[in-house]
């Protein structure tokens, strides 16, 4: 038997030992290959694939080598932790480091090299079916499979030098061990549970501050709030995991009618040192699977957001100006042009706005005229408006504004004019996006409009109304590009006017809803692409992290369980006493994660309730249920697992 | 009237290789006895352990335990035997490092779900005992090897079983505390009439006990019963084993001599 033999003996009839560091390996290749594969995917043009720039694909793709290259070492030293005994005896009868180098370095060569094989394979094999998945989503005609030498060689390349340097570091840089200690195993187990009270109050209050400060972010505060929040929370998960959970642990244990309970103490004692030795690996899950929430709670809000958009923003082109705006004649005549050109059908109507001071809230109101209304209505096919002299009715800018207005009625006199309306209606549908129209909006009869004769009070230092054109097209997606120069000009100097809070210069403003969808569509693929990338990849390692950890200890474990056993703790117990072990490892580390992501959305809602009314609640809720089963299905698998190997 | 009795008892791993580990053995514990179980390696004095400790089944054969027949039991109710009637002490003494020597210590009634007033009552008579009292707010690696298999014999005790089984319990002691180690054990047999079975190698420790009982090859070879002078028992447990090795008496046995 050759040296080269003896370690692929070693693999071959080993597997099962090494079953969890190959499917390891395997998956985070399988993904990278898939990836690749879409990286240098022919349909790629300048950059873009659909509407998704590649470059966020290669970012990604990067996080994901740190990641995985990561992964690959933290399991390989976990691996060799659990074979400590085995290289031991190895070394008593005389192998030299040298050799057992040699040794673990064509193991996991050959092991590295089979997932890369196996990985590519089965990668190859599932391209197909993930690119049309990736088709539906960026909406492309076609996404064909290809083959190019590419993917193959980026794939080889960056697996091979990973497992080659890892294999490489963890030998070498592993810490010198007394063979005696490998063969028995430390005679003693450390066992020091240190912490400090300050640290663990300090980790408690740094996450508490910075749950408040989300929940008391607004859009003026966010930019500070970004770069703050996150330094909190990271920092307080560090210490509450590191010292917090010590603490508390030490609080119970003081307490003995609570600790000296039932297989409680056991557990309890058994929880500190896990925290103890694995704090800052838990700690790492915990920001990890944060990140994972967040990616995929996102995604789910982009896609509430977009499956809503053609309902609150049910205009393809809208034009607004000032009653004396020079450009209107032109800026319209050059849209309905465009229009023409491209072949799209559309209905424009023309409205003409007038404030009015209501007396009612002293305020200013805009009122719409009845048959202006009527003939966006019509072209909707929405229900007609009809309203009799001195009658109004409220236009909704919301979903909730419905609600709110429809069981209101308002006695109010238009001041200028002496006009009185009550408004007791509200049109039971979204006309205007929430972006063009005030708050205050009415429609009133012809009869009541013609009577408007005074302009508003405070003209002519405000506009005394405006003048609205909207395209009804039924291909707004269609029509993105119509209007794109106005279009350019206007986000320019809202831009502008959003940094200085300056009043907005222009006569004229305009939205192109198709264009707005675009561009929203683009961001919903790109983070549906990545961040699903992201979030899988994170979650498996969240998931191995644990495994690993779980692996190595085995042992210690089987032998704990053991004298149990003899003194007598039923099958029951036993289980109970697995679960006791395994569910804070597993769920505390969730937990802090859902609690994380929790107040992210939080903020996140009450910044998106300034330009968008979207809810997010539902969606968010319905991803963290989905995590949670499948953290609790792997649960499930390694309780499991694990009853069987000490039950043994 | 014997706490307890091994009729005929055989036990056979089945497997690739089948080993006969127990064959047809036959003997009884009195209540209060101080019982050493000898014999070379291999002659299956584990087992025998491992089948008293009720966590292995005898393949023929039946142990009755003050006329409870283990066999009969679920495993559940074989549990809540083994953490009434039994209590351990190991050789590598198997205390569990996360837990500090008193908690160690009442671990086998906290799994019996007694209340904190009998575990600390139990506890403080016991520690006092056996001289535990100025480490039990220490951890098992903080302390030295006799102490810690002391610790042991206190877990062992601490629910008051009706027999105590040991295995080795001096194998990973030095000769000082082994001694303190027997003499404990031999003091809680007399005080306290708790019986007691040890297996063990050591012929010094075997001869603490009242009765010796040899094994080999997992059938009973002979057993001798403790008289007035322990230097004499010693001599006459040697030319035991000397013939258990199966070479003229005088001969160097195959196990260890002191």
């Amino acid at each position: 038997m050759t040296f080269h033999q003896f370690a692929y003996r070693n693999v071959i009839r080993n597997i099962r030992i090494y079953a969890a560091f190959f499917m390891a390996s395997f998956f985070s290749v399988f993904v990278f290959f898939i990836y690749s594969m879409l990286l240098f995917h022919p349909k790629i043009e300048n950059g873009y694939l659909g509407n998704v720039p590649i470059f966020w694909m290669v970012i990604a793709e990067i996080i994901l080598v740190v990641f995985s290259w990561f992964f690959i070492f933290y399991s390989m030293k976990a691996f060799l932790e659990a074979r400590a005994k085995e290289f031991a005896i190895l070394l008593h009868l005389g192998m030299d480091r040298q050799q057992l180098s040699r040794l673990v370095f064509l193991e996991t060569m050959m092991i590295g090299a089979m997932s890369i094989i196996l990985g590519i394979l089965f990668g190859y094999s599932f391209s197909k079916f993930f690119f049309m998945i990736v088709r539906e989503i960026l909406l492309l005609d076609d996404l064909p499979l290809y083959f190019s030498f590419e993917p193959f060689l980026l794939t080889i390349a960056v697996y091979l030098s990973a497992f080659i340097l890892v294999s490489l570091i963890s030998v070498y840089f592993a810490p010198e061990r007394r063979i005696i200690d490998l063969l028995y195993g430390p005679k003693t187990q450390e066992v020091s549970t240190l912490y400090t009270k300050r640290k663990a109050i300090l980790g408690i209050v740094l996450i508490i501050l910075g749950y408040v400060l989300s929940l008391l972010t607004t859009r003026t505060t966010m930019i500070l709030f970004s770069i703050c929040i996150p330094v909190l929370i990271t920092v307080g998960t560090y210490f509450f995991f590191m010292d917090t959970i010590q603490y508390i642990v030490d609080r119970v244990k003081s307490r003995k009618n609570v600790y000296w309970k039932k297989s409680r103490m056991l557990s309890i004692a058994e929880q500190s040192i896990t925290f103890k030795k694995n704090g800052k690996m838990f700690f790492v899950m915990a920001m990890v699977t944060t990140l994972a929430f967040l990616s995929i709670g996102l995604l789910a809000t982009l896609s509430s957001y977009t499956s809503q958009y053609d309902k609150l923003n049910p205009l393809g082109l809208i034009y607004k100006g000032h009653i004396d705006n020079p450009l209107e004649l032109r800026h319209i005549s050059s849209l309905v042009a465009e229009l023409e050109e491209q072949g799209l059908s559309y209905h424009l109507t023309r409205f003409t706005v007038l404030k009015q001071t209501s007396s009612f809230t002293n305020y200013e109101v805009e009122v719409f005229r009845e048959s202006d209304i009527n003939s966006l209505l019509f072209s909707y096919g929405y229900p007609m408006v009809r309203l009799s002299k001195g009658e109004g009715m409220f236009i909704p800018y919301s979903e909730e504004s419905i609600k709110q207005l429809s069981n209101r009625t308002v006695h109010t006199v238009l001041l200028e004019n002496k006009v009185p309306i009550t408004i007791d209606q509200v049109y039971p549908e979204i006309i205007f996006p929430s972006s063009i129209i005030s708050l205050n909006s009415i429609v009133i009869s012809d009869e009541d409009f013609a009577l408007l004769d005074r302009p508003y009070m405070g003209y002519p230092e405000e506009e005394p109304g405006y003048h609205l054109y909207t395209f009804d097209i039924p291909q707004w997606v269609e029509a993105a590009d119509i209007g794109y120069k106005i279009q350019q000009v206007v986000a320019a100097e809202s831009s502008k006017v959003e940094y200085s809070k300056e009043k907005y210069p222009l006569p004229y403003y305009f939205e192109n809803a198709g264009l707005n969808y675009s561009f929203l569509l683009a961001t919903y693929s790109l983070f549906t692409v990545v961040g699903l990338l992201v979030a899988a990849v994170f979650l498996l390692a969240a998931g191995s992290f644990i495994y690993f950890k779980i692996h190595t200890n085995l042992e210690v474990e089987r032998k704990k369980f053991d004298v149990l056993r003899r003194m007598g703790i039923s099958n029951k117990e036993l289980k109970s006493l697995v679960t006791k072990h395994l569910m804070p490892q597993f769920f505390l580390p969730l937990g802090v994660a859902l609690l994380h992501s929790l107040f992210a959305f939080f903020a996140l809602q009450s910044i998106l309730k300034n330009f968008a009314n979207v809810s997010i609640a539902k969606e968010v809720v319905f991803s963290f249920l989905f995590l949670t089963i499948i953290e609790l299905i792997y649960f499930m698998l390694i309780r499991w697992r694990y009853i069987a190997y000490v039950r043994e | 009237m014997p706490i307890l009795q091994i009729e005929d008892v055989t036990k056979v791993y089945e497997g690739k290789v089948t080993h006969r580990a127990l064959n047809q053995l036959t003997f009884e514990v009195e209540k209060g006895e101080f019982l050493a179980v000898m014999g070379p390696s291999g002659s299956g004095k584990s087992t025998l352990l491992n089948l008293i400790s009720t966590i292995d089944r005898p393949t023929s054969g039946e142990i009755i335990f003050n006329d409870i027949k283990p066999q009969n039991l679920n495993s559940t109710e074989l549990a809540f035997f083994r953490r009434r009637e039994l209590g351990f002490v190991f050789q590598d003494f198997n205390l569990l490092p996360m837990l500090t020597v008193e908690e160690n210590i009442v671990l086998p009634l906290t799994l019996d779900n007694q209340t904190v007033e009998v575990m600390e009552q139990r506890l403080a008579s016991l520690a006092k005992k056996l001289d535990l009292t100025h480490f039990l707010q220490k951890r098992p690696n903080e302390i030295s090897g006799g102490q810690a298999q002391r610790v042991a014999i206190a877990r062992a005790l601490i629910h008051e079983p009706s027999m105590i089984l040991a295995d080795e319990p001096t194998g990973n002691l030095d000769s000082n505390s082994s001694r303190e180690v027997l003499e404990l054990l031999s003091k809680i047999n007399r005080e306290r009439q708790a019986t007691i079975i040890m297996v063990t190698h050591d012929p010094i420790a075997a001869s603490f006990c009242d009765r010796v009982l040899f094994i080999k090859d997992g059938e009973f070879f002979n057993e001798i019963h403790r008289d007035d002078r322990r230097q004499t028992f010693f001599q006459r447990i040697l030319n035991v084993l000397s013939l258990l090795g199966g070479g003229q008496v005088g001969d160097l046995s195959s196990i260890r001599l002191p």
